[in-house]
C-alpha cells in the first residue's frame, strides 16, 4: 500500500462533499464547498497557521526567484531590474568554485546516504533486540540527546575533540606515539568528521521513526516465525527489515529530495578556507556570494538550480520506488 | 501415552493466575476444540502448547516427550493464527515455504511440497500473489498451508475463523473439517464460537476462568451438561434456566418453578431436600407448540417472535422468567402470534443445583 493510497482514503469523506454525482456544475460545487467549509470550519481554522506559514515562507519568496533571470539591484527593486535571461546560469557553470561546490555537495550527500542513512536503521534494529527495558530506555535517551544540542555547541565539541593540543582524539593518538594532527585544517579529514558528527547528532533521533515502524509490525508474525523455527537474526532479516521497508523507502525518498541540502549550519561552523576544497557546498557558496558579496541574482540562480535538481531527484526516487516496491510518497 | 497430554498445567502472570491446573489428554488424530468466553484461558493454554508462553507448573507432553522446556521449533507443532500472520512482503508460495526455508530444506523439495499443499487448498492459481491481493478466505487457506507444509505432529488453531464473515466462516469450517479427515493430524482448536466447536470437534473442552468445566463429545455436552455454565454456553439459543425449589409429596420429589410443578423421578440425591433451590434446564429445541405424546403444557405470555425461516424463536415470559423456545414454522408463522401454551418433553429436562450450579443428574419426568 502506498502513502498515496492511505491519504486518498483518509480524505475520501472530505472529497465526497465535492464529488457527489447529483451535484450540478460549478455553482453546485461552490455551494457544496461553502457548505462543507461551514460545517468543518474548526478543521480549517487549525489548518490556517500552516497555510500562512507556507504562503509567507515558501510561496511569497518564490516571487523573488525571478532575480535569477535579472540584473538585480536593491535600489531598482525586483520589478525594476532588467531581465538578463540565463546569463547568471552561464556565469555559474563557468565558475570553478561553484562547480567544486556542486561536486562537494553531491559527494558529501552520497557519503551521508551511504553511512548516515543506514545508521538510524541499524540503531533501531539494535534497540529492538534489547530485552532489558531500563537499559534500553537509558541507551535511547543517551543517543537521542545530541539532537537537542545546538549545532554551534556540537561544532564546538567537535572542534575541541579534534584540537591538536588538548583534543581527546590527538591525546589518544599520543598514547600510541602518533604525532598530533590538526584535523580540521586538512581537506581530506573534513568529510569523515562532518559525516561522523552528523551520525552522532542525528542517528539516535532518526531511529525513532524506524522504532515506531518496528513497533507497528504484527507480533504474530514473529510468533509464527518462532513456531516455524526462526532465530532472532533470521526474524530481523526476514520479518523486521522487510516489514519496515516501506518506511525506509519513504525516508530515503525524502533524503534524496534533500540531497542538495547538506547541513548548512554545521558546514559553516566546521569549515575554513583551508578546507574549502572538500567542504564548500552549494549552500555555503550561495551564502558567501549572496550575503557576503552582495551578488543576490547569482545566488538566486544557484538556489534555483539547487531546487530544480532536488525536485528532479525526488520525482525520480518516488517513481522508482513506486515501480519496484509499491511504496511512494504520492 | 502418545498424543498431547496436559497434566496439572498452571499459568501465572506475576500474582495473577490465569490457568488453574488443567488436565487434558488428546488422542492422536483427534480434533479437540477448546471453547469458552473471552479470558477463560483457552488461548493461553494453546500458546503454552505451542511454546509461545512458558508453563508455570505442570507438565506438557507430546507423544510421551515432556515439552515444558523444549523450544517451539523443536515441538513439531504448527500454528494457525487468528489474524493469519502472513508475511505481507512475501507471495503465497514464499509464505507457505517460509518454515521449510528456515529449516534449510532442499529447494526442490520445498517447491514440490508447496505445490502439493497449494493443490490441497486450491491455491495453485494464487501462488505468485501477495497476501494483500487475496480475500479473507484465501488468506486463511494460505495460513493453513503454511502449517500443513511442515507435516507437524500437532496443528494448533487460534480462533482462525474469527476475522471472516459468517458465510465464509461456514465454508472454511467445512474445509478445516475435510482437511482434518484427509490429513489425520492431531488438532487443537481454540474458539469462543460454540457453533464452530460443535461442528468441528471430536471432543469439546469447555473452559471458564482458567478451569475446565467439562470435556465430552458435542452431543454429550449438549445433552448432559455437567453444570449451568456448560448448559448456558453450549447451544444456541442457550438452555432456559428456570429458578425454583424442590418439594416432595407422596409420589416423590417435585420441582416447583413459579406456578409450574415438575414431577421428578425418585432419586437418592433428591431425598430429604425439601426447599432446596434448584434450576430447571429446558433446551429451546425441546419445546413444541403442539402437544406431543408424553409432553406437559406450560402457560406462557408471548413477548416476541423472531423468524429464522424454517424455525422461529419465541421469546416468552414464564412467571416473570424469560423463556425462549425454538419451534418449527413449516413456512408459516401466523399461527405463532396467538400461542399461550408450549409443550415440553419431560425426558429432556435437566436439573441443576442452584447454589453449586452442578447437574443433579436426574431426568425430570412430568409437569402439572
Amino acid at each position: 500500500m502506498t502513502i498515496q493510497e492511505d491519504s486518498s482514503s483518509r480524505n475520501s469523506d472530505v472529497l465526497a462533499a465535492f464529488e457527489t454525482e447529483d451535484q450540478p456544475a460549478s455553482g453546485g460545487r461552490l455551494e457544496a464547498a461553502i457548505d462543507h467549509l461551514r460545517r468543518e470550519w474548526q478543521l480549517y481554522l487549525m489548518l490556517l497557521p500552516m497555510v500562512i506559514w507556507f504562503i509567507v515562507f515558501l510561496y511569497k519568496p518564490m516571487y523573488g526567484l525571478q532575480i535569477a533571470f535579472k540584473d538585480y539591484s536593491i535600489f531598482r527593486g525586483i520589478a525594476g531590474s532588467p531581465w538578463v535571461g540565463l546569463e547568471h546560469f552561464e556565469t555559474l557553470f563557468a565558475n570553478d568554485q561553484f562547480l567544486r561546490a556542486i561536486k562537494n555537495t553531491v559527494t558529501i550527500s552520497a557519503l551521508n546516504l551511504l553511512f548516515g542513512f543506514p545508521a538510524p536503521i541499524i540503531l533501531a534494529l539494535m534497540f529492538n533486540e534489547v530485552l532489558h527495558a531500563s537499559y534500553k530506555r537509558t541507551a535511547q535517551t543517551i543517543v537521542y540527546l545530541p539532537h537537542f544540542i545546538s549545532s554551534v555547541i556540537i561544532a564546538g565539541i567537535v572542534i575541541t575533540a579534534f584540537s591538536p593540543t588538548a583534543g581527546i582524539v590527538n591525546t589518544i593518538m599520543g598514547w600510541f606515539g602518533l604525532d598530533p594532527v590538526y584535523f580540521l585544517t586538512q581537506p581530506e579529514w573534513f568529510r569523515p568528521i562532518f559525516i561522523g558528527t552528523g551520525i552522532w547528532q542525528e542517528a539516535g533521533f532518526g531511529s525513532i521513526v524506524f522504532l515506531a515502524a518496528i513497533a507497528g509490525v504484527n507480533p504474530s508474525l514473529y510468533e509464527s516465525a518462532v513456531v516455524d523455527g526462526a532465530n532472532r537474526w533470521q526474524m530481523m532479516w526476514k520479518i523486521t527489515i522487510p516489514s519496515i521497508l516501506p518506511t525506509i523507502l519513504i525516508m530515503l525518498i525524502i533524503r534524496i529530495g534533500n540531497i542538495m541540502e547538506v547541513s548548512f549550519e554545521l558546514v559553516i561552523l566546521l569549515y575554513q578556507p583551508a578546507t574549502y576544497e572538500t567542504a564548500d557546498v552549494v549552500n555555503t557558496w550561495i551564502y558567501r556570494q549572496g550575503l557576503q558579496s552582495g551578488q543576490y541574482d547569482l545566488a538566486a540562480a544557484a538556489g534555483l538550480f539547487n531546487a530544480v535538481v532536488a525536485f528532479i531527484l525526488v520525482m525520480t526516487a518516488n517513481t522508482l520506488s513506486r515501480r519496484f516496491s509499491r511504496t511512494s510518497l504520492w | 501415552m502418545s498424543g498431547v497430554v496436559l497434566n496439572k498445567i498452571v499459568k501465572k502472570y506475576g500474582a495473577l493466575q490465569v490457568v488453574h491446573g488443567i488436565d487434558l489428554k488428546i488422542d492422536p488424530k483427534e480434533f479437540v476444540v477448546l471453547v469458552g468466553p473471552s479470558g477463560c484461558g483457552k488461548s493461553t493454554t494453546l500458546r503454552m502448547i505451542a511454546g509461545l508462553e512458558s508453563i508455570t507448573a505442570g507438565t506438557l507432553a507430546v507423544d510421551d516427550r515432556v515439552m515444558n522446556k523444549v523450544a517451539p521449533k523443536d515441538r513439531d507443532v504448527a500454528m494457525v493464527f487468528q489474524n493469519y500472520a502472513l508475511y505481507p512482503h512475501l507471495n503465497v508460495a514464499d509464505n507457505i515455504a517460509f518454515g521449510l526455508k528456515i529449516r534449510k530444506v532442499p529447494k526442490a523439495e520445498i517447491r514440490q511440497s508447496v505445490q502439493e499443499v497449494a493443490e490441497i487448498l486450491g491455491l495453485t492459481d494464487y501462488l505468485a500473489r501477495r497476501p494483500s491481493d487475496l480475500s479473507g478466505g484465501q488468506r486463511q487457506r494460505v495460513a493453513m498451508g503454511r502449517a500443513i507444509v511442515r507435516h507437524p505432529k500437532v496443528f494448533l488453531f487460534d480462533e482462525p475463523l474469527s476475522n471472516l464473515d459468517a458465510k465464509l466462516r461456514t465454508q472454511m469450517r467445512a474445509e478445516i473439517k475435510r482437511l482434518h479427515k484427509r490429513l489425520g493430524v492431531t488438532s487443537i482448536y481454540v474458539t469462543h464460537d460454540q457453533v464452530e466447536a460443535m461442528t468441528l470437534a471430536d471432543r469439546i473442552v469447555v473452559m471458564n476462568e482458567g478451569r475446565i468445566e467439562q470435556i465430552g463429545t458435542p452431543m454429550e455436552l449438549f445433552n448432559n451438561p455437567a453444570n449451568r455454565f456448560v448448559a448456558g454456553f453450549i447451544g444456541s439459543p442457550p438452555m432456559n434456566q428456570l429458578h425454583g425449589f424442590l418439594e416432595a409429596d407422596d409420589a416423590g420429589p417435585v420441582a416447583q418453578i413459579g406456578r409450574l410443578k415438575v414431577r421428578l423421578p425418585k432419586s437418592e440425591v433428591l431425598e430429604n431436600q425439601n426447599g432446596k433451590p434448584v434450576v430447571l434446564g429446558i433446551r429451546p429445541e425441546h419445546v413444541t407448540v403442539d402437544e406431543v405424546p408424553g409432553s406437559f403444557p406450560i402457560r406462557i405470555n408471548l413477548d416476541l417472535v423472531e423468524t429464522l425461516g424454517s424455525e422461529a424463536l419465541l421469546h416468552t415470559d414464564l412467571d416473570g422468567m424469560t423463556f425462549v423456545a425454538r419451534v418449527e414454522t413449516l413456512g408459516e408463522i401466523s399461527h405463532l402470534s396467538g400461542v399461550d401454551t408450549l409443550h415440553v418433553k419431560p425426558d429432556l429436562l435437566k436439573l441443576f443445583d442452584a447454589e453449586t450450579g452442578r447437574s443433579l443428574s436426574v431426568d425430570a419426568r412430568t409437569g402439572t
